[in-house]
């Protein structure tokens, strides 16, 4: 885990930078044992920057996400470096980002942080209900800590952590220009195995699965707005003219919705888990993720953000791909 | 699935312009007769569908979508057609995998001298989509006012 | 133009072709109620004169500005109907065709059912009508000018082509002479004339053409631009001997400090040259050039008391503070002859090539038995790597000929185990040539011996001239043999007579590689300039296959010789001819249309992923950098000169961003729905 003194002395450093516009970590929640994201803009802003188990959010999507106000005339546009702390998914992010131009590398200065893990907060609720002090999680071993006002409870690691965790391949970052701690072995992978069972379901009981979840979605787009991939000034899902689906709520338009969501990251999901974090109706899209995924290791030996200077999985191809499908 | 046999599925088709429309077009000269439920939508190469028109297509009403295009290797525009597979084998495997019959999502390379195959390839294409029945589970819902 | 549609749909009978099966009346009254129709008709012929004039008419009269044609295959009439429009005063793109022949009444025998297709297929293309745009069909002027890379005879051939036509020529090539690999050929095959005797005539051509510009040891470095218009950046690089000045005489080659001592490329290494040299004797520019790695003065600083090259030339040519010089100059074709390596034989080391004196490729041997050649045109047993031992005033013993030489086949061809599976085409007959070389040269006595897998005589005159060399005596084993090995002074190989399944072990002096001929090694810069592709064997790609040998994917950009894959003389020959009058037919009409059915940016909404650039097989698009409410950002921009109009930058579009005029999603995404309604 890494130390926090040494985590905000190094923050200050780079915020001080003349180069560094900002810093973007985490600090903690307003209440429980939830962390937020911090943008820290200046030396005296970086006491309350943490991390600690809690600290789930994937930083990256900050990055494209931030808005571009338009740059007053007779006023230059501040290209300063951004800052950012990255586990092992999120650096993931980054790689994947630049590879598809996003941005140069010199644009951003990268603070790795190599992750032991992150908890699944709703794991963390179910368990631990209606705590409204704020309370800490931290990795002592293989448990997890949880402290608050109220005392101190241990809890196994394997019990909260979150799902994405539990599959992780790259935990320590793939690209930083700093580690802020010793590197961490991977310690998990995926199987592939739930998806695997669902695969080899009859359509039609596969169908009635996907109908299920896709007739809860509100298409309230969290899911988009959250993902570090999904950064479109403007989203050809919502656009009018052509209409690839209807913005109503209903099972059909909700399901094209998230056909062309999932496919729109084929080959570019890092599995960072964010989308189905935030989904408010739980629906399990890495189960969409993931199942692309597989496929693209397995067809193509691919695997996004993995390496920057990868050409994009669809703009490429080799002449012997598979092609057992076609008649 | 669909035990009713006078179902008859409608079938939309996007052809590259050089090779496969060039294949249907010679099927049409040799007066080859083939099932008339594939509608075809001329695009000038099979690396011009975006694999969501399989999805769009299924939407509006269609029960199977083909996509053909050159042969490996002969593509108009050198690769046009290696985009399309890479394309369609995923998006297929990912219908599949939502319950979306892979009989209703089918790819095939037919050359501008194979009217025969072509022939082939519809005939395969309606019975297999025959077999799974009509695809009304993902229909647009029609609105109305 | 541009207001709201009104469509006029024609639905033509085609006599009884499509009116046969097809009720065209039922399809008329049916285009009637679609959005935007403003006139439905049938007619028996559109395609005929009155045909056209109703459309035309309507245009006139009803202010039609969109136009259907329910036919035959717009593979066959689009173009008509696009003039019909045109001769109309409409934009020749607001035409849509519906093909209800090919792929409706000729295929379809149930009049219900093809009358039900033919409907939707015209509401397909009426919907698809309702949103197509008007497109300008642009050309560009072409430069009357064209670079050709690399002088070998393709090379050659081609400049002098269209030099001739009265075409400016840029002829660059790398080495300091022209000629190629034909220049170190003794004879050719299967005539026997003298490669020299046919060859030299045209290099002094090229080099006294009032139309080529020629530039030796020279190296293209950058080309942009697109046909008609390539901006092309030469270096030339420095010989350290003043061109001008030079007047070839040799003296200071024989002075030079270091004659004799180094390889001579062109000799394949068998013979020896010193720093400063003239490749071979009718090498043209007959100037010597000055090899810098080797030259001593120049890569050490020091040569003696002075160079010594430089007391010798009585013209005052050499100067060692000659620099590279950069040409840069404009040019509306460009022709690829880079030409081809041969194998690289120490790539089977079961054969010892590298190991043994005298197991030579069969270039090394062509050179032997050139009589321009390092040995004088004898063919004598080698003794590699020896000659620094020779003491000075020592006699030279006479070399010895060898008694039997055996020559082995599809070395580095048709041989997936060094990844060449495919045939040089030409190694059969210059074996068979070689063959009668030694038979010739050293005398009927000498034993030849040709292990092969295949011989394939498939040429003019080859087969005439395989039975030649058999009945010379000449002794073709079928086997692939297995290893070479010494045993005293002789070489042992090692091979399989498949014809009769009886294992060997044949003695002969002198072994001779048949090696293939493979793609250049430096084939990656040329790539890298022109973005050529390359076919599974790794030689550059023709456009197509059958029809387009000598065109490449890039409009203005063509291929001759052996760097498109292995071939002869003549057809190196008769594919740079080709090349030419391909490269004369846009210079000759001085402009080209370009597609017009191309790709365009929204540049608002374009996230400058770069999806589009990594997979446009014709590298028409780059990221250029705008300002977007004062911010740089990265967006695609397409080259329309470039652009063939295919549409795979659209499909991989993530935002949308890219689309394909007349295809884009929203012209194609009615007659989804139009196809998809039941």
């Amino acid at each position: 885990m890494v130390d926090v003194n040494k985590l905000r002395e190094k923050a200050k450093e780079v915020v001080s930078r003349d180069d560094v516009r900002m810093l973007i970590g985490y600090r903690p929640g307003t209440y429980g044992f939830r962390a937020r994201p911090a943008f820290v803009q200046g030396p005296d802003e970086v006491d309350e920057l943490i991390f600690t188990p809690a600290c789930v959010n994937n930083l990256a999507s900050y990055i494209v996400l931030e808005e571009k106000l338009p740059v007053p005339r007779g006023e230059e546009p501040d290209l300063r470096k951004v800052a950012v702390m990255v586990k092992g998914c999120d650096s993931r992010a980054l790689v994947q980002q630049m590879e598809e131009k996003a941005y140069d590398r010199e644009r951003i200065l990268v603070l790795g942080i190599p992750c032991t893990g992150v908890v699944d907060m709703a794991k963390v609720e179910a368990r631990f209900p209606n705590v409204l002090e704020r309370g800490e999680i931290a990795l002592e071993g293989d448990k997890f800590v949880l402290s608050t006002g109220g005392g101190k409870e241990e809890v196994a690691k394997e019990e909260l952590l979150a799902d994405k965790c539990l599959r992780c391949r790259y935990p320590t970052p793939l690209v930083y220009d700093e580690l802020l701690d010793a590197e961490v072995a991977r310690f998990a992978d995926d199987d592939y195995s739930d998806i695997v069972e669902l695969e080899k379901r009859a359509g039609a009981e596969k169908w009635a699965y996907w109908e299920e979840k896709f007739s809860r979605c509100i298409r309230c787009y969290s899911c988009r707005n959250v993902c570090p991939m999904c950064y479109c000034e403007d989203c050809v899902l919502e656009r009018l003219n052509p209409q690839w689906m209807r913005r109503s709520v209903d099972v059909s338009e909700n399901t094209a919705y998230h056909i062309s969501r999932a496919y729109h990251l084929a080959g570019r999901c890092i599995q960072c888990g964010e989308c189905q974090r935030v989904c408010p109706v739980d629906i399990p899209l890495m189960e969409l993720n993931r199942k692309f995924y597989k496929d693209v290791e397995e067809l193509y030996d691919y695997e996004p953000g993995t390496n920057a200077e990868n050409p994009p999985l669809l703009s490429t191809f080799k002449v012997d791909d598979r092609e057992d499908f076609i008649l | 699935m669909a035990e009713n046999s006078d179902f008859e599925p409608n079938i939309v088709a996007f052809l590259c312009n050089w090779c496969s429309y060039a294949g249907a077009d010679l099927a049409g000269t040799s007066r080859i007769q083939y099932p008339s439920n594939v509608r075809v939508i001329r695009v000038m190469c099979s690396g011009r569908v975006n694999p969501l028109f399989v999805m769009n297509a299924l939407q509006e009403g269609a029960d199977g979508v083909l996509i053909s295009g050159c042969h490996p290797g002969d593509c108009h525009y050198m690769h046009g057609n290696y985009y399309a597979r890479r394309r369609f084998n995923l998006m297929r495997n990912f219908l599949e995998y939502l319950g979306v019959e892979p009989q209703r999502v089918r790819m095939s390379w037919v050359s501008a001298s194979e009217g025969a195959k072509w022939k082939e390839v519809i005939e395969e294409v309606v019975n297999g989509v025959k077999e799974v029945g009509p695809m009304d589970q993902f229909k647009r819902r029609q609105l109305n006012w | 133009m541009n207001g709201k549609p009104k469509i006029g749909v024609y639905v033509c009978h085609c006599g009884t072709n499509i009116a046969g099966t097809v009720n065209v009346e039922e399809v008329v009254q049916f285009a009637q109620t679609l959005p935007d129709v403003v006139v439905a008709r049938n007619y028996s012929y559109m395609c005929s004169d009155p045909g056209q004039a109703l459309i035309t008419d309507d245009i006139a009269n009803m202010g039609l500005n969109r136009v259907v044609v329910a036919s035959c295959s717009p593979r066959m009439h689009e173009p008509t109907f696009r003039k019909t429009l045109l001769s109309g005063g409409l934009n020749p793109y607001f035409l849509e065709m519906a093909n209800i022949r090919e792929q409706c009444s000729w295929v379809h025998d149930d009049p219900i059912a093809a009358t039900e297709k033919a409907k939707r297929v015209v509401e397909a293309a009426v919907v698809k009508a309702r949103r197509l745009e008007a497109l300008d069909v642009k050309e560009v002027e072409v430069e009357p000018s064209c670079l050709i890379i690399g002088a070998g005879i393709a090379g050659i051939q081609a400049a002098l082509d269209i030099a001739d036509a009265g075409f400016k020529v840029y002829l660059v090539e790398k080495s300091p002479t022209v000629g190629g690999h034909m220049a170190q050929l003794d004879k050719t095959f299967p005539t026997l004339d003298c490669s020299a005797c046919i060859l030299t005539p045209k290099m002094v051509d090229v080099a006294n053409h009032p139309n080529i510009e020629l530039m030796t040891y020279s190296q293209v470095e950058e080309i942009g631009g697109y046909i008609g218009n390539f901006d092309i950046k030469v270096r030339k690089k420095s010989r350290f001997v003043d061109m001008d000045k030079c007047t070839g005489c040799g003296a200071c080659a024989e002075e030079c400090r270091m004659a004799g001592r180094i390889p001579n490329e062109f000799d394949e290494g068998i013979g020896m040259r010193g720093a400063i040299y003239l490749p071979f004797p009718q090498a043209v520019p007959a100037k010597y050039t000055i090899d810098k790695e080797n030259c001593l003065f120049l890569s050490k600083g020091k040569c003696g008391e002075s160079p010594k090259c430089k007391e010798a030339c009585q013209a005052g040519a050499i100067n060692f503070d000659l620099q590279d010089e950069v040409v840069e100059f404009k040019v509306g074709t460009i022709i690829v002859a880079t030409g081809f390596d041969i194998f690289d034989a120490r790539l089977k080391p079961e054969y010892g090539y590298g190991v043994y004196d005298n197991v030579l490729t069969a270039l090394e041997f062509e050179r032997m038995v050139n009589a321009s050649g390092p040995t004088g045109g004898k063919v004598v047993m080698l003794e590699r790597g020896k000659k620094k031992k020779k003491k000075e005033g020592e006699e030279a013993e006479a070399p010895r000929m060898p008694r039997s030489v055996t020559f082995i086949q599809c070395v580095g061809s048709r041989d997936k185990s060094v990844g060449n599976e495919y045939c040089s085409r030409v190694c059969c007959m210059y074996t068979a040539k070689l063959a009668h070389l030694v038979k010739d040269k050293v005398g009927h006595d000498c034993e030849v011996t040709i292990f092969y897998m295949d011989v394939r005589a498939f040429g003019k005159g080859f087969e005439e001239f395989y039975d030649r060399v058999r009945r010379e005596g000449v002794k073709y084993i079928r086997g692939n043999p297995s290893e070479i090995y010494k045993k005293g002074d002789k070489l042992i190989v090692r091979a399989e007579d498949t014809l009769t399944a009886t294992p060997l072990e044949h003695e002969t002096d002198m072994v001779v590689l048949s090696v293939g001929l493979c793609p250049r090694s430096d084939n990656r810069e040329i790539i890298d300039l022109l973005k050529l592709s390359q076919s599974s064997d790794l030689f550059y790609l023709e456009a197509h296959p059958k029809l387009r040998p000598v065109d490449t994917a890039s409009d203005g950009i063509y291929l001759a010789g052996v760097c498109q894959g292995p071939k002869d003389i003549p057809d190196a020959v008769a594919q740079a001819k080709g090349a030419a009058s391909a490269a004369m037919i846009p210079m000759a009409s001085g402009k080209v249309k370009v597609e017009a059915q191309t790709s365009v940016v929204n540049e608002d909404t374009c996230r400058g992923c770069g999806f589009c650039v990594e997979l446009c097989p014709f590298s028409a698009i780059e990221l250029v950098e705008i300002n977007r409410m004062g911010w740089p950002v990265k967006v695609a921009r397409v080259n329309e000169a470039l652009c063939k109009g295919c549409g795979a930058c659209a499909a991989a579009c993530l935002s949308g961003s890219i689309q394909q005029r007349s295809f884009k999603d929203l012209q194609l995404m009615p007659q989804i729905k139009a196809l998809g309604v039941k």
